[in-house]
């Protein structure tokens, strides 16, 4: 099978033999793809192909990928820049490097999502220019977990189908999105006011609102990244 | 087809080499038995020795069988620089460029979530500890310019200018001898901001 020029971002490179990488796409057809890149490492520089091509196969960098092979590691045939990266530096980098992680963690192999892809370059954009990065991090969860078909009402209740109501409880149920507190009665899950909630379903922020929403996201990715906890919170914690 | 037992235990263990395929790996068996028993001999007992005995310098992290690698100890060098980089080679390839003369402190790898390395793994909070016990004034960043390099210099950054040290990183461009015409946008985009003036000759 023969593709050529897909559009497609870099998720995670690795050294592979001597020159060679194992690279981790996100591609807008294909989906994720794995592919061996032959020759790119050590500063050989094809001529042809304008310049070095492990320069380019660095992650948030906007590609246009081809590659070859039946198998499920195909073979890199070349890639050219679609632009230029967003640039992140800083903290925004480890957002980048979070979004990516959580990307590898969750999406399968040759499962196309395509409105995802456009929500993951929007997102990157978004990353090099607005100050609100946790905001930014939170609506890209909600919207990885509905295009992967994981996702929740946010305003309404999971059981009944019922508007949430501003003084009750509720608990996140990985089946059902949110449900009353006490419908699963001795349920030791730290339950959401409905208040709040509803108020993040608005997209009303403050730093509490923040804070709830971060918790109801962990929660709800929390089961389908399994128990291996995502190494890249450990780059934003407060640092002795 | 297969050789007797201890043959093909051999041809299988050489595969453990970068860039050894099972061809490579008989002829280097054969080659080894046929022709160089001596140079078999030498090369197993110094596998076996280097295997045994190489650890970590304690102060850098390099690789040594002292406790204190060559660098470390040599009282010449300037201790109050100390460069980061990430691997041994790392260290061979600055040492080769005879520029530096300070100390080193080698990662043994970068910041990277996805390979589940952060920064307990790759020793940062010793190079923290170092530096608050020495007279470290500069610590240089030469991890790779590549996304993980970069995230682990920032995070070195951020750990290290509450103590007041100065953080430089080291600086990327065009390669000497290179054609601008085939160097890619991203590393000319970086010559372009980090370039300097011309001083008067």
């Amino acid at each position: 099978m023969r593709v050529s020029l897909q559009q497609a971002y870099v998720l995670h490179t690795r050294a592979f033999r001597d020159s060679s990488l194992l690279v981790e796409l996100f591609t807008r057809e294909h989906g994720r793809v794995s592919m061996v890149a032959k020759g790119v490492k050590g500063g050989t520089r094809r001529k042809s192909s304008g310049g070095s091509q492990a320069a380019l196969l660095q992650p948030f960098v906007p590609l246009l990928c081809s590659w070859v092979g039946r198998s499920d590691l195909k073979t890199s045939t070349g890639c050219e820049a679609r632009g230029t990266g967003p640039g992140l530096v800083g903290r925004r980098l480890y957002c980048g490097l979070y979004i990516n992680e959580l990307l590898s963690r969750l999406l399968h192999h040759y499962d196309a999502h395509e409105a995802l892809y456009d929500v993951y370059e929007e997102s990157l954009q978004r990353l090099a220019r607005e100050s609100e990065l946790d905001l930014l991090l939170r609506q890209f969860e909600f919207r990885l977990l509905e295009e992967l078909g994981y996702g929740f009402e946010l305003s309404q209740e999971g059981l009944s189908g019922e508007p949430l109501s501003e003084t009750g409880w509720y608990v996140f149920h990985q089946e059902h999105g949110l449900i009353a507190a006490d419908a699963q009665p001795g349920a030791d899950m730290p339950s959401f006011s409905g208040a709040d909630l509803l108020a993040i379903s608005r997209g009303e922020f403050n730093v509490e609102l923040r804070r709830t929403a971060k918790r109801l996201m962990r929660q709800a990715l929390a089961p389908h990244l399994g128990d291996k906890p995502l190494k890249s919170r450990e780059l934003f914690r407060k640092q002795a | 087809m297969s050789f007797s037992p201890l043959i093909d235990t051999l041809v299988e263990a050489l595969r453990c080499l970068p860039g050894v395929g099972p061809k490579s790996a008989q002829r280097m068996a054969l080659h080894l038995l046929e022709r160089d028993r001596e140079g078999g001999q030498t090369l197993a007992e110094a596998l076996k020795a280097a295997m045994a005995g190489v650890g970590h310098c304690r102060r850098c992290r390099n690789f040594s069988e002292q406790e204190h690698c060559a660098i470390c100890t040599d009282t010449r060098r300037d201790e109050s620089l100390i460069c980061v980089v990430e691997s041994p080679a790392d260290v061979v390839a600055v040492e080769q460029s005879g520029s530096y003369r300070g100390r080193y402190f080698v990662l043994m790898g970068h910041l990277s979530p996805i390979d589940g390395i952060g920064p307990e793994e790759i020793g940062l909070h010793l190079l923290q500890e170092r530096v608050r016990q020495s007279d470290v004034e500069e610590v240089i960043l030469a991890t790779n310019p590549t996304v993980e390099g970069e995230a682990t210099a920032f995070y070195l950054t951020e750990l290290l200018r509450p103590d007041g040290i100065k953080v430089s990183r080291i600086a990327h461009g065009v390669p000497l001898g290179g054609e601008l015409e085939y160097v890619d946008g991203g590393t000319l985009a970086h010559a372009l901001s980090g370039r300097r003036l011309v001083e008067p000759g």
